[in-house]
């Protein structure tokens, strides 16, 4: 297998909407009728896009509220904002939050729909900026008789976040799922691309950054975060 | 509160009640106090009791706090936040301890004190309105509601009006989901509220009990790599041969899949040991929670109980395993797994668990969860190895889950409790202005589907009220008493028509009570002490007391009563009263055993309480650290403008390596034992929010190491959940040097 960069893929979500499902239909492409609650799973699947291999480690969360509290988990995986949407997080501390993220909710809960907000407020907080590779899942199409947000709706709200992408799925009929991750992978080799010149133009400025070349997991945001810690971050003299 | 639950009759329970009722009653002549062994310790348990509620309390608010801080203070310290929005949150951050005060005016508290009293003791409004509000209200007003309507966590009357509130709302639940299988998942008004009864007194008294060992065990077991997932296990592999400078061998692909890795023999050869551990480890949580049956406090099992019910009523054929599933989805889903994953927020830890211990949790949990959903089809294949652990153990977990639901009723002793706070005059609640007004407020906005009726109270006191008040800005909030009472219900002072018992038990339960009081006051070695009792003697030796003239009426009072109820032909002198005189002997005997009870309930409660404290001192000192911070940016950027402060250099404060080890600043030394004396550290502050550290030997007057410290650093590192800080001889903990710098360097305005 050709060396491919992995990519990290955070489903996120109000429970009960379907991010289980949509991302079994994805991974496995089974459909699973049963209700079982997550707490923290996590897959990988290669998917070609363009031409390229591109390899996603998936981690479907909890979305149940409690499982995210503000000091357990580390703050840069905290989700918490003033309003009450938490969800559970990945707390493991090496793994920067994700480098995309899916905000799924079902089109026949209002509520769900209204969790979104708060979930992206803290993406944009956590990354520090709101170029996060992102899509917006209105899941459980199916159910076109329940439905509680209107297309419509939602496709103004995404599109006024900074034109978030929307879409609407049916894990249940395995409903534009491929499209969705997708869409999801081009915004993050985007992203990736894009750092790749920055990184470039800083090392033709500062020379390079030396030491090992990157890890997998170091990407988006952390090379940043290494510069600066250079350069003022705690230090440390022998003397 | 646990008399009316431990598996007594309901017709004895309700006997019980109403003696306490009596008791309770006639308790108020306040003439008549007991000072014996049992009246204090169970006035000390009353006094721990509320102040658990009240620091519990303190810290839901502090968390909320710390909670919005941790958001604002990564903007701060990423430079996006704006100067209006700095001082916004520099006001959230003054005056956090809320000031005692009053109502503006008499009117206003009568009003309100009619209002809250409806709120508390018809418990359906509260619910009604629950299922009104957004998500985005729910939180604030779940916090009135179970710290402060409810507030008294241990006050059985609050806690079954509680319940009886959960009950009306979790009913609409069930009545309105369409399907069971979404029942009690989504985050729901009810979802959010059993969440946040599980954070009172008694669910955290559990947790601390019951899991905070098999936790901690755990979590000590810092290298215990217990990752069963093979392509983690893979990439582990991998990167230690790379770190340890090692080339990969040529059958080794540096990325593999998740198929390729779980072939690899050498992983497969790791993971096998760890499965079992990991079975090993979750068998030991399931004991503890399994034989933790009877520590299970009474409100959530009974809420079990009301999903076992519930769920039976809509679904007549439904199996016991679809039963247990939606009772798991309560106890396991929103009580024990979310302590097990994070359980530094439950305070079952000190400091954020390592990565393997965590990791390790999260495995723990998962198998958990999935016992209890029996899920036929394992999602992640790895998981399926575990198989056999769900098998060996979905009987006994459902065989507990069903136990759980065994609890008893508290309808009977809610209408007496009911009772008992109509007979008090003095019912109070110990409120904020702003509670007031924001739950007025959503009253207000939802009046038109919550008062409909326009000759209910509900309406004629909102009509009265008027419109709400708006949210007083913090520092003129006030905390107030705000006494309850009802306009329309008049205190009870006719018993015998209120509980409707005839006028021979009122004198047998007041001669049972008097007697049992008299007893308690007599020197315990005196002759008329000797069973069988003779409580003609008793009467005697009381009415004949010298220079005591309580006792003196007592025992005339006894005397009156044992004749009465002799002509009623209730008791009989020539059987020594023995009717009369079997009830008091068992009642002595049970006082004896509430003494050793509330002794035993102390000692639990302390600890509780020593918890709960301890975590509100960190709460309190991370508001601190903010606080500082805050201060120190605008003080910067204030210094921008105008002429450059003179700083003064603090310090440097002296500390033995041995201090920082006690204080846990110091997590990890590498300096031998026998040299540790030797070494000191010096912190000095030269300019605000900028540190130096130290590290010296004695006897050398240079440092051997130096540590630069930005406190914009340590707050990212914190924020990161980077806990250590490497010195090269010891590692620091992040969190604790922030708490030590803190107290050291706090300036009046910045650091
Ligand atoms: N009709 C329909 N039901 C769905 C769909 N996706 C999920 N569900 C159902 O919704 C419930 C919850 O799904 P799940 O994926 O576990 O939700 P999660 O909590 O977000 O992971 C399950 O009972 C699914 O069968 C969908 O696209 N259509
Ligand atoms: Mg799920």
């Amino acid at each position: 297998m050709a060396q491919s960069q992995v990519y990290q893929v955070v489903v996120l979500g109000a429970g009960g909407v379907g991010k289980s499902c949509l991302t079994a239909q994805f991974v496995q492409g089974v459909w699973i009728e049963s209700y079982d609650p997550t707490i923290e799973d996590s897959y990988t699947k290669q998917i070609p896009i363009d031409g390229r291999q591109c390899m996603l480690e998936i981690l479907d969360t909890a979305g149940t509220e409690q499982f995210s509290s503000s000091e357990s988990t580390p703050a840069s995986c905290r989700s918490i904002g003033p309003t009450p949407t938490q969800t559970y997080q990945p707390t493991d501390t090496t793994t920067p939050i994700g480098h995309g993220f899916l905000l799924v909710f079902s089109i026949t809960s209002k509520n769900s729909f209204n969790e979104l907000k708060a979930l992206r407020d803290t993406i944009i907080q956590i990354k520090g900026t709101d170029q996060v590779p992102m899509v917006i899942v209105g899941n459980k199409c199916d159910l076109a008789e329940e439905r509680a947000v209107s297309r419509a709706h939602a496709f103004a709200v995404s599109h006024s976040w900074n034109k978030t992408h929307y879409y609407e799925t049916s894990a249940r009929s395995r409903l534009n799922i491929d499209q969705v991750f997708t869409d999801l992978c081009r915004q993050m080799l985007q992203a990736d691309a894009e750092q790749d010149r920055f990184m470039q133009a800083q090392e033709a400025v500062y020379g390079p950054l030396g030491g090992k070349s990157t890890s997998k997991r170091d990407l988006y945001g952390r090379h940043r975060r290494r510069r600066r810690r250079r350069d003022n971050g705690p230090r440390c003299v022998i003397l | 509160m646990a008399s009316s639950h431990d598996g007594r009759s309901a017709r004895q329970s309700k006997r019980l009640s109403v003696t306490a009722l009596y008791l309770s009653m006639s308790n108020k002549e306040r003439d008549f106090e007991i000072e014996d062994e049992l009246a204090r310790a169970q006035k000390n348990l009353r006094e721990l009791k509320s102040k658990i509620s009240s620091q519990s309390k303190k810290n839901f608010v502090l968390e909320k706090d710390v909670r919005y801080l941790d958001s604002r203070i990564a903007l701060l310290i990423q430079n996006r936040m704006a100067l209006e929005e700095q001082n916004e949150v520099a006001n959230h951050l003054d005056e956090v301890e809320i000031q005692e005060g009053d109502f503006p005016n008499d009117d206003k508290t009568q009003k309100y004190g009619n209002l809250f009293f409806l709120l508390q003791s018809e418990p359906r409004h509260i619910a009604h309105l629950c299922r009104l509000v957004t998500m985005a209200e729910i939180d604030s007003l779940l916090q009135t509601v179970m710290f402060t309507i409810y507030g008294n966590q241990y006050e059985s009357r609050e806690e079954h009006l509680l319940l009886t509130m959960f009950q009306s709302v979790l009913t609409y639940q069930f009545d309105n989901t369409p399907d069971y299988s979404s029942l009690l998942r989504a985050n729901t008004p009810v979802s959010r509220m059993m969440t946040t009864y599980t954070r009172r007194g008694p669910g955290q008294s559990y947790l601390k009990v019951v899991l905070a060992n098999r936790i901690n065990t755990l979590i000590e077991m810092k290298d215990m790599d217990l990752e069963i997932n093979p392509l983690k296990v893979y990439e582990r592999m991998i990167e230690k041969i790379e770190s340890s400078g090692g080339t990969l061998p040529p059958d080794m692909p540096k990325s593999v899949t998740a198929e390729q890795a779980a072939a690899n023999e050498q992983v497969q050869k790791l993971i096998e040991p760890r499965l079992s551990t990991l079975m090993e480890i979750a068998n030991g949580f399931l004991t503890t929670i399994i034989d933790g049956l009877e520590e299970t406090p009474y409100g959530i099992r009974w809420i079990c109980k009301q999903i076992r019910s519930l769920s039976k009523r809509k679904y007549p054929e439904a199996q016991d395993q679809v039963i247990c599933t939606l009772i798991g989805g309560f106890f396991f889903l929103r009580f024990i797994n979310p302590a097990i994953v994070t359980p530094r927020s439950y305070m079952l830890i000190d400091g954020n668990p390592a990565e393997h211990p965590r990791r390790a949790l999260t495995l723990i949990a998962k198998m958990l969860q999935n016992i209890a959903n029996k899920p036929s089809y394992a999602k992640e294949p790895y998981m399926a190895k575990l198989q056999p652990f769900i098998h060996q153990n979905k009987e006994r977990v459902n065989k507990f889950l069903l136990d759980l639901c065994e609890v008893q009723d508290f309808y009977e002793s809610l209408e007496m409790d009911n009772y008992v706070a109509l007979s008090k005059k003095d019912l109070e609640l110990s409120i904020t202005l702003n509670e007031v007004y924001s739950t007025h407020a959503l009253l207000e906005k939802h009046s038109t589907e919550l008062a409909k009726d326009e000759s209910s109270h509900l309406y004629t006191l909102l009509k009265e009220l008027g419109s709400a008040p708006p949210q007083l800005p913090r520092k003129e909030n006030r905390a107030i008493n705000l006494p309850l009472f009802s306009r329309w219900e008049t205190a009870v002072d006719d018993l015998t028509a209120a509980l409707d018992i005839t006028q021979e038990e009122v004198f047998f339960m007041e001669a049972k009570a008097t007697f049992v009081k008299i007893m308690r006051l007599l020197p315990h070695n005196s002759v008329v002490m000797r069973r069988p009792l003779r409580l003609d003697r008793i009467a005697e030796a009381a009415a004949t007391t010298r220079n005591d003239s309580m006792m003196v009426r007592k025992g005339i009072r006894c005397m009156e009563l044992l004749s009465q109820l002799q002509e009623l032909g209730v008791v009989d002198k020539s059987d020594g009263f023995g009717l009369l005189r079997e009830e008091i002997e068992q009642e002595l005997m049970h006082l004896g055993s509430l003494k050793e009870k509330a002794l035993r309930e102390t000692v639990k409660l302390d600890e509780v309480l020593r918890t709960i404290r301890d975590h509100n001192g960190y709460l309190v000192g991370q508001l601190e650290t903010y606080k500082s911070y805050l201060h120190n940016v605008r003080s910067q950027s204030e210094g921008k403008q105008r002429k450059q402060q003179k700083h003064q250099v603090l310090g440097p404060y002296k500390f033995t390596h041995q201090q920082l080890e006690k204080e846990g600043v110091i997590q990890k030394s590498n300096v031998p034992e026998n040299r540790r004396a030797n070494i000191f550290f010096n912190f000095t502050s030269p300019l605000p929010g900028t540190f130096v550290i130290s590290l010296h030997y004695k006897g050398r007057n240079k440092g051997l190491l130096e540590l630069d410290l930005k406190l914009d650093d340590l707050l990212e590192m914190q924020k990161a959940g980077q806990e250590d800080l490497d010195l090269e001889y010891v590692q620091i903990n992040v969190n604790r040097v922030l708490v030590l710098l803190n107290k050291r360097f706090s300036r009046k305005k910045g650091w």
